[in-house]
């Protein structure tokens, strides 16, 4: 109890705090960097505010994040109240294993609560989904189909928040004087009426706190969102989880601020509050004033929160009755051309991405879907088409599919041409910074090579990793040769083991070469174009070994709630228009064949100068370097298998 | 009349029984059955590859609990020795940082690490690269050693240490805030008494203030080994693709590249069993007391 | 009774600017039970803090044996205490509550190859067991080993409480209100048993209690405390039959206080009246307040009386009537066998040594009057400790 003990203690606390408080301080000082890096000063500005305040996508996910958290708190601390008065009442023999069943989702892992309620969610609409579509087919009633969404976010919020309010609400049932209810009822009280009366106010302190902390959970919560919500619906966690695996943009830590600054807010007013209570309490000429001024802030507090979601609801919803959900990759569409077909249709784009093929797959079969528009890349169209997961498309509805050139119909994916429409194609290639390698790269050996330690960055998805070591070994990418494929693995695994991979992306990619985080990096060609245009340092090149080209298409599902206004969203796109600014946003190059060409115009007249023709190439690529190229075609099943395999195994290093 | 009242519990239970039961009952089945439909135990025997990640998570998990711990219990023991008013303030600031997304906190440190970071840039600005490089240099020439005098930047995302940072740093209040309130709530005279029957300091804390602090903290080493074990976040953001744990494994089973639910489950059920064995095993260490109040 | 033990010298102690203890001096003999007595917030709590070492005074000394135990942390006192609510070890059985203290390993010195050596002992288990038993037994827990502590009444706890601390074989033991969450019949009991342990040990007891009629009946000297101050130190009887002033004479029993006028040695006058009395050694003429005990009284027919006065109100107590009189607007409380109901007149006579004389002080003009006489009395009665705490307003429990 000594001054130097004393200050020690304050020392050490104050460390713990600056440890815990440094990283938001950051954060949030970034919010205001005139640059979208994170980590250079570059001047002040409010910029990052003001666009945060038009993403329809931050802002909507902030809209369900609240939402969420309001409902199943309100309605958890309801049904929990209820329960626990229940489980009070229980005999001892009852409640003893009901309250072990209600600590479950408490003690378990959030993930393994977030993968079990999914899967329920998937069985339980896989057969409701499958008794009405024969209820429908054989008796023409119109049984909708059911898909996860903001209903089962909200029943996952609630089952987990339930148990809290549990916790907070049965200690005040302990506590209180087992003949209040009776005294009440002795008086006159119904027992409803003394519960209303009695014993509500008296456990009031416990569903308070109950209440704050189902939101707090509510809000806090990322793994079980990211399992339930399905692939439509997203949280502000599940928004910047998205975000931190493309091009991180400082919006992020715009929210990042407005959140914090708001919640320090509150938790000063609620404190000052408080602490004027309890000071009252000692002086009970104040306590009377501090009663009604302590009922008017709480009316206060509502307000204010149900004119935050007021102004949400404005923000994030134009009034469209009619929506399409898609879900494309990320940083690939002009967000231009989103608005601009909201705009000329009225139909509401909930646009989504997907990391890569096989995730985007794993979202459809097991999200119990919910998206209209897909944009696989050619195998995956093939494999989704074979496990019957697409719907032919109606190409009356369609009429700019003739703009397509024909070279990009009727290939191998779908060779009837039913069930895709080609979005873009490209090439795989290698992104290197000049700045940090000695000599030009043209091999993919460049990718095993323990030279580079630490300096590569692999695509993260295992069609394109495993191809790039079969491509290098000179071996078909469509290859069926399990000796081949674990060969190409094996290249990959050693490079691994000896510590090549500083790690594997997918459009993290964009940050860490921009910012020369790496030196070397497996992507697409239009991809670099994008980066490129931020660090000139950076080359592409597809390798002497020949690469990949690919067709990304789209897609309508077969389950899709709006088939039509996906065929008006897929027409739109078609468009020569759409083509142009689209190509001129991600660079990647456009299966229309008069917008391809006419590109290089269109960029003169944008930006006043003649366009690089090896960007144009790289872009484009050429007759020749195209000839070196293989597509992928999808692999039988047990070749599927083995790809996930060897996936999974070369993750765990 | 007390039968009666119990039945307020019945929407809950029958709630429980489809939210909770039925969906840990699919995972068991999931499990235990293949793709194709039909029950094996193959999702079983292909996990035999990945006790790699096993043993990685719960050596990650370990140890981020055991630096809370090390942090976490001093610092409750502070707070609760201070006047009512810093405790106040003290809880609240603690707790804060919860009320943001931890995805956000978790992201707040990648800046930080990455090797154009901040605390690299940092590093370089105070010439620390210049000073390693030399030392090495100086070394290599008097010793014959080979270290590298090309240092540019400490690598410090994408390992290990990042994602028990990580972990350390989201986690941490979950284990002082049970800490505390046990410390706080506990009553100044036992440790009075302790020292009137002869205890020195040391042995008062020893023999009266630790066991009695037990509950709270092994509710403290739950709260935090239960999330570090399965976390698929952290380890992605600060980790890269370099670290792989429990969660992202079951990650890659569900919504990832590898679609697999049947696996996913499978490394779930497991993954449970052995946490809850772990707990079961530490509450009967610490005599099952019931769980700390958690706020 | 032995020789001198503990003694006090000029305490002060002060907490946040505010002045708790005043200059206390205090002298505590071996084997003596004695009792720190007073109001809440008196600072009989701080002093007995002060000698169990959790407490560092200001400023004085505390002396034990002549040498000086300022700075003497508690577990190197031959003191121990039993705490307000107990403070018992919640995570262990009675048993181990017991052998909590013995169980510390006690540095001895020793003779070892010529050379005085520090060493770290600890006791055998079989004289811990032996012990224990034996202070079980002490205070009637025989049998109760193994229970936990959530487990026992609150006399039983109060009993491990006793047992814990006398196992160490101290030279003092303080009580810090220790009967106080115990109900009245058990008071009861437990003063009694107090009592005989204390005696049975043969060690000095330092007891705080804000009763009076606990300090009545178990100690042999009372220091009654106010303000911070030492007010009286005394026997029993000495308290009660000499108050030193008013609130003393207030605070311990019940009195009627009045104002009066010391003429000469043995004569007071008051009520416009010269009474005969024991006292002496006031100056001529001096002001002084006079104690008359309700119980002193004797009621006699009017024309008998030295004063008359009106029944304004009696209360049946038992033994006893409370008889409330009003003497010319100045009410009295008088105890007595006999009835008389409200309105009647009587007479009373009081004879010299019913009437004790003490100096005006501080306190002189705030009691004594039965006016307000239902709540006043009510008041005095059952102060439970709980309820003190409540209001958390007890300068004492307020430490840093």
């Amino acid at each position: 109890m000594n001054g130097k003990n004393r200050f020690g203690g304050r020392l050490a606390m104050v460390l713990t705090f600056l440890f815990l408080y440094a990283p938001i301080f950051v954060l949030m000082v970034f919010s205001f960097n005139d640059s979208s890096s994170r980590t250079l000063w570059k001047g002040f500005t409010l910029d990052w505010y003001g666009e945060l305040f038009q993403d329809g996508i931050i802002i909507n996910s902030l809209y369900t994040t609240l939402l969420v958290a309001l409902l199943s708190s309100l309605i958890a601390t309801v049904a929990g109240t209820f329960a626990a008065i229940g489980f009070f009442n229980m005999k001892r023999r009852v409640r003893t294993p009901l309250m072990t069943i209600n600590n479950i989702p408490m003690t378990n892992a959030d993930i393994v609560t977030g993968v079990s309620m999914c899967l329920l969610f998937v069985a339980a609409f896989g057969a409701w989904n499958s008794f009405a579509q024969q209820m429908n087919e054989a008796n023409g009633t119109s049984l909708p189909s059911l898909a996860m969404g903001f209903g089962t976010l909200l029943i996952a919020h609630i089952t987990f928040n339930i148990p809290y309010v549990i916790l907070s609400v049965m200690p005040k049932l302990r506590q209180m004087d087992k003949n209040l209810v009776e005294a009440a009822q002795d008086l006159g009280c119904t027992w409803m009426g003394a519960f209303f009366k009695v014993v509500l106010p008296e456990i009031k302190p416990g569903v308070v706190n109950g209440l704050l902390i189902a939101f707090t959970m509510s809000v806090d919560d990322f793994v079980i969102s990211y399992f339930t919500a399905g692939p439509t619906t997203s949280t502000l966690a599940m928004t910047i989880y998205g975000m931190t695996k493309k091009r991180i943009s400082p919006k992020i830590n715009a929210v990042s601020t407005l959140l914090f600054v708001t919640v320090l807010l509150l938790l000063v007013i609620v404190n000052l509050r408080e602490m004027q209570q309890s000071r009252a309490k000692k002086d009970p000429r104040r306590a009377a004033r501090s009663a009604a001024s302590s009922r008017r802030g709480t009316i206060l507090g509502a307000g204010a929160l149900a004119a935050v979601l007021l102004a949400l609801i404005l923000l994030s919803r134009q009034n469209n009755s009619r929506v399409v959900n898609v879900c494309g990759w990320g940083e690939n569409i002009d967000p231009a051309l989103i608005e601009q077909f909201q705009e000329e249709t009225g139909i509401r784009v909930n646009y989504q991405t997907a990391e890569g093929n096989e995730t985007m797959y794993s979202k459809v079969v097991l999200g119990g879907s919910g998206y209209d528009v897909i944009v696989p890349s050619d195998y995956m169209v093939s494999q989704m088409r074979q496990e019957g997961l697409l719907a032919e498309l109606d190409f009356a509805n369609i009429p700019n599919f003739s703009l397509i050139d024909d070279t990009y119909k009727h290939l191998s994916y779908d060779p009837e041409n039913l069930y895709s429409v080609p979005y873009t194609w490209g090439t795989l290639g290698i992104i290197y910074n000049t700045a940090m390698v000695d000599e030009p790269i043209t091999s993919w050996s460049a990718l095993f090579d323990p030279q580079y330690a630490g300096q590569v960055l692999m695509i993260n998805n295992p069609r394109d990793a495993i191809g790039v070591g079969l491509m290098y070994l000179g071996y078909s990418v469509n290859t069926t040769d399990e000796g081949e494929i674990r060969e190409a693995y094996q290249l990959l695994a050693e490079a691994r083991e000896q510590g090549v991979y500083q790690s594997f992306v997918m459009d993290e990619v964009y940050d860490k070469m921009e910012a020369g985080e790496a030196a070397i990096a497996v992507y697409y060609a239009g991809d670099f174009l994008a980066m490129y245009e931020n660090n000139p340092d950076l080359a592409f090149v597809v390798p002497q070994e020949g690469s990949n080209w690919f067709v990304d298409a789209m897609c309508v599902l077969k389950d899709a709630p709006h088939k039509e206004a996906a065929e008006e969203w897929i027409n739109f796109i078609c468009s020569t228009d759409a083509c142009l600014a689209n190509m001129d946003y991600i660079w990647y190059a456009s299966p229309n064949v008069q917008a391809l060409a006419d590109y290089p115009a269109y960029y003169e007249e944008l930006y006043g100068e003649e366009m690089d023709p090896a960007l144009y190439a790289i872009m484009a690529a050429p007759e020749e370097v195209l000839a070196g190229c293989e597509a992928y075609d999808a692999l039988p099943a047990e070749t599927n298998d083995l790809y996930k395999e060897l996936w999974t195994v070369l993750g765990i290093g | 009349m007390k039968n009666r009242r119990s039945l307020f519990a019945l929407p809950y239970v029958v709630w429980m029984a489809l939210f909770v039961v039925a969906p840990i009952l699919l995972v068991v089945v999931y499990a235990f059955s293949s793709a194709a439909g039909g029950a094996t135990l193959e999702n079983f025997r292909d996990m035999g590859g990945y006790w790699v990640v096993f043993l990685r998570s719960f050596e990650l998990a370990v140890v981020a609990t055991a630096v809370c711990l090390v942090i976490g219990y001093p610092i409750s023991y502070l707070m609760a020795r201070e006047g009512p008013r810093f405790q106040r303030v003290a809880t609240v600031l603690i707790m804060l940082p919860m009320w943001m997304n931890f995805l956000l906190r978790t992201y707040a440190w990648m800046s930080i690490l990455e090797n154009t970071g901040l605390l690299n840039r940092l590093f370089s600005a105070i010439r620390l690269f210049d000073l390693v490089n030399a030392v090495s240099g100086a070394l290599n020439s008097a010793f014959g050693l080979k270290l590298a005098t090309d240092v540019q930047y400490f690598q410090m995302i994408n390992t290990s240490g990042a994602v028990v940072l990580g972990m350390v740093y989201n986690y941490l209040p979950f284990m002082i805030l049970p800490i505390y309130s046990v410390l706080a709530k506990m009553d100044r005279s036992l440790l009075e008494a302790a020292r009137d029957l002869g205890a020195s300091p040391a042995a008062a804390f020893r023999r009266v203030i630790l066991p009695l602090s037990l509950p709270g903290v092994l509710s403290g080493v739950t709260m935090v080994f239960v999330p570090s074990v399965s976390t698929f976040a952290i380890s992605r953001l600060l980790g890269g693709s370099n670290v792989m744990l429990l969660g992202n494994l079951i990650e890659l089973q569900f919504t990832g590249s590898s679609y697999d639910p049947q696996l996913g489950s499978a490394i779930s059920l497991v993954m449970m069993v052995i946490v809850v064995a772990c707990m079961y095993v530490m509450n009967r260490f610490g005599e099952g007391e019931e769980q700390a109040v958690m706020l | 009774m032995g020789r001198e033990l503990i003694r006090l010298v000029d305490c002060c102690m002060s907490y946040d600017g505010e002045q708790v203890l005043d200059h206390i001096n205090l002298y505590i003999n071996d084997r003596e039970f004695l009792t720190l007595l007073g109001p809440s917030g008196c600072g009989k709590t701080t002093t007995l803090r002060i000698i169990g070492g959790f407490t560092t005074p200001v400023a004085g000394e505390v002396l034990f044996d002549g040498r000086r135990m300022n700075d003497i942390p508690p577990h190197q006192r031959q003191v121990n205490t039993v705490f307000q609510r107990y403070a018992l070890f919640p995570h262990l059985n009675v048993f181990e509550n017991v052998a909590f203290g013995l169980r510390i390993p006690k540095v001895v010195e020793e003779e070892r190859g010529g050379k005085t050596v520090k060493r770290k002992k600890k006791l055998p288990e079989k004289e811990i067991q032996e012990r224990v038993l034996e202070m079980l037994e002490v205070v009637s827990l025989k049998g109760f080993e193994n229970r936990r502590i959530h487990e026992l009444s609150g006399g039983q706890q109060q009993r491990v409480a006793i047992a814990r601390a006398l196992v160490n074989r101290p030279k003092v033991l303080l009580l810090d209100e220790p009967l106080g969450a115990l109900d009245l019949r058990l008071r009861k009991d437990m003063q009694s048993e107090l009592k005989r342990i204390q005696q049975q040990m043969g060690i000095t007891f330092v007891y705080v209690t804000h009763d009076q009629e606990e300090a009545l009946a178990m100690s042999d000297t009372i220091v009654v405390m106010d303000q911070g101050r030492i007010q009286q130190i005394g026997t029993p009887e000495d308290i009660y039959n000499e108050p030193k002033n008013a609130f003393v004479a207030d605070f311990i029993g019940e009195s009627n206080i009045l104002d009066g006028i010391m003429h000469e040695d043995y004569l007071v006058e008051f009520f416009n009246r010269k009474f005969k009395c024991l006292d002496k050694g006031f100056a001529p003429m001096e002001p002084v307040d006079v104690v008359i005990r309700p119980e002193d009284v004797d009621i006699v027919p009017v024309e008998k009386g030295q004063l008359r006065g009106t029944v304004t109100a009696v209360t049946f107590k038992g033994v006893h009537y409370d008889t409330i009189v009003d003497f010319k607007g100045f009410k009295w409380l008088i105890q007595t066998t006999d009835f008389h109901p409200v309105g009647e007149v009587i007479g009373i006579v009081l004879n010299p040594d019913d009437i004790h004389i003490m100096h005006k002080s501080q306190y002189s003009g705030m009691f004594g009057d039965y006016s307000s006489y239902s709540e006043e009395y009510d008041e005095m009665d059952d102060v439970t400790l709980l309820d003190e705490e409540a209001d958390g307003e007890e300068a004492e429990d307020d430490e840093e």
